[in-house]
């Protein structure tokens, strides 16, 4: 059964039209992407998902239930983190997880696992407000956890967070999708990130999603290795000739090989006389995928 | 399904502290009460009460003979004059002070305007403070329906402005106890003077012992205290900060206190929800009213029509509104 389901999502204020005919379906036991630069209609999605704007046209199904017409028993299905994980600073990370636990009439003993689950036993009786915004990222996801959801829903989680505990992060939510089969809702604006983290993909731009799928074939595809070289004309022509593209951008000569496809090249490039200064693998930036996907239309 | 939703709100309306202040200003104000009354006392004791009376009506009289007050003044002076008498007449001194009679002014004194200040304080921030903090989109992302959230929010208020009231009078006689004289629940109280334009009937006028009074007056108090409540929630559902509602709030309750003070003339003003707030003084009858016509069936209604108003709006709001960042 699918977990969580979009369908022609669209937000219009005034005339401007944020989100625009968004679709799309989270299954249980996977962790999907939603990549897009700042101000691309994340968040405004993300709010539609969860109930707090109506959507001008569209709807949103959560384990089989309308987010508007049957708002309790859709809301009992997700977790989530809308933008920042603002919790009550005033009070102690516990008397928040109390609080939220209430609201879902949870026993108290959930409290412990779920902190035990984000590594935040030992700060629970601390006050909010004295937290990093690391530690408030991981309240944030304990909260989500509270009652046992089976969508989870977190937008930009590694904000805020040091590379160990983005990499904890992003194992626990691997985990979670992996053996509790949750569904996994990030959003993101680094390309990396998602890379790391996600099976499925959406990209979204503008509003409007640009492509779905899985991320092996969106993002890894995109891979390329770039070489520098004294004349790049002369080493494309070098490169084609092995049956490899090769496109020329200044002095440097790009081609859509992983690394260990690359010696071979350098090789032949060197015997015919062309000057090789540095080779390395270059991740397509996400600016360069929307230029691609949008046919030339700038991301601003 | 609420008690929980309001066990939060109680948890959040004491963490903020706001109920602590509250409760520190109450002690402040009465504890300096207290100090004066008990001076008024020792100064009671040995003074001639009756003499006292006539002299305050005396010097009435005469600032009245000389003329150029204004109207209102001179209405509530007149007022004032006849209630003296009533008391001389009696054989009673209403000046001396009890314990039990600082608990009954307290509503009157406290009721059209620090009592609803406080609430103000408690309340006006109750919704527009989870906006600014960016609570706002965990709470209702919750299995819970937007209208039960409300009224939690509502209910608790409800129960604070309450709880203000009751520990206003408990903090009222634990002050003035030790220093007073504490007994005197039975005196005789009156209350129900009619003051209408220059002349003041005394028809209607009641005598209660002073507990039965007490009691009357702290639920009018009560009542009105829910009103401003209800229209402080409305307030912060209008308002994204919290200084925004709460001082708006407070403005509305100043300014409009002033404004019927200061200028009886406009009639319109007597619409206004807190030309309607002192129900205490109503029911006393003690002062005439700032507009005529202001009777205490019309302040009940017109602060249930404004906190009907008031509550139709903030869940009209609250209900349907798009919550952005």
């Amino acid at each position: 059964m699918t977990a969580l389901s979009a369908s022609n999502l669209t937000k219009t204020i005034g005339d401007r039209t944020i989100v625009d005919d968004v679709s799309f379906d989270l299954q249980p036991g996977e962790v999907f992407g939603f990549l897009g630069p700042n101000g691309a209609g994340k968040t405004t999605t993300i709010r539609m998902l969860v109930g707090l704007i109506k959507p001008t046209h569209g709807s949103v199904s959560v384990c089989g239930f309308d987010i508007r017409k049957q708002f309790e028993k859709a809301m009992r299905c997700i977790g989530c983190i809308v933008e920042n994980p603002d919790l009550y600073r005033f009070m102690s990370g516990r008397e928040n997880l109390e609080h939220f636990a209430r609201m879902l009439r949870v026993p108290s003993s959930e409290i412990e696992r779920v902190a035990s689950l984000v590594n935040l036993a030992h700060r629970l009786d601390q006050r909010v407000g004295t937290y990093s915004l690391g530690m408030r990222q991981r309240l944030g996801i304990a909260q989500a956890m509270l009652g046992d959801p089976r969508v989870l829903i977190l937008d930009e989680p590694a904000n805020g967070l040091d590379p160990a505990g983005i990499r904890e992060i992003r194992e626990l939510l691997r985990n979670l999708a992996a053996e509790r089969g949750m569904a996994v809702f990030v959003s993101s604006h680094l390309l990396a990130e998602i890379e790391l983290t996600a099976d499925r993909v959406a990209i979204i731009h503008k509003g409007r999603i640009l492509r779905t799928g899985p991320v092996r074939e969106l993002i890894s595809s995109q891979r390329a290795m770039e070489f520098r070289v004294d004349d790049a004309e002369r080493a494309a022509a070098i490169i084609r000739e092995r049956g490899v593209e090769a496109t020329v951008s200044g002095d440097v000569v790009l081609a859509p090989i992983e690394e260990p496809d690359a010696p071979p090249i350098i090789a032949a490039l060197t015997q015919h006389g062309v000057a090789v200064f540095h080779a390395r693998q270059r991740v397509q930036t996400l600016e360069e995928m929307f230029l691609e996907a949008t046919g030339g239309e700038t991301v601003d | 399904m609420l008690i929980p939703l309001i066990q939060n709100e109680t948890v959040k309306l004491l963490r903020r502290r706001r109920f602590a202040i509250v409760v520190g200003i109450l002690l402040a104000i009465l504890s300096i009460v207290s100090y004066s009354q008990y001076r008024q006392l020792r100064e009671t004791r040995n003074a001639n009460w009756r003499a006292d009376l006539q002299e305050r009506i005396a010097r009435y009289e005469n600032r009245l003979r000389r003329g150029r007050i204004n109207e209102t003044w001179a209405r509530s002076m007149r007022a004032e004059m006849r209630r003296l008498q009533f008391y001389l007449d009696r054989g009673i001194n209403p000046e001396e002070p009890t314990a039990p009679l600082v608990v009954r002014t307290f509503a009157n004194v406290a009721g059209f305007l620090l009592l609803p200040l406080l609430v103000a304080v408690l309340g006006s921030d109750i919704v527009s403070a989870e906006n600014a903090e960016g609570t706002d989109k965990l709470l209702l992302t919750r299995p819970v329906r937007r209208w039960k959230i409300l009224t939690s929010k509502l209910v608790t208020l409800w129960l604070f402005a309450s709880l203000t009231l009751l520990i206003g009078a408990l903090l009222a006689y634990a002050v003035t106890a030790p220093v007073l004289p504490a007994h005197g629940w039975d005196a005789p109280s009156f209350n129900g003077f009619q003051v209408a334009g220059d002349t003041v009937s005394f028809d209607s006028i009641r005598q209660l012992p002073l507990w039965q009074d007490a009691l009357l007056a702290y639920g009018l108090e009560w009542y009105a205290l829910l009103c401003v409540a209800s229209i402080a929630l409305m307030l912060s559902v209008i308002f994204k900060s919290s200084a925004a509602s709460i001082g708006t709030m407070l403005a509305s309750l100043i300014g409009g206190t002033l404004l019927t003070r200061v200028s009886p003339d406009w009639t319109a003003g007597k619409y206004l929800f807190v030309s309607a707030l002192p129900l205490a003084d109503y029911y006393t009858g003690a002062q005439a009213p700032p507009y005529d016509g202001m009777s205490m069936a019309f302040c009940i209604a017109l602060l249930g029509v404004w906190a009907l108003a008031a509550l139709t709006v903030a869940y009209g709001l609250f209900l349907k509104r798009d919550v952005f960042g």
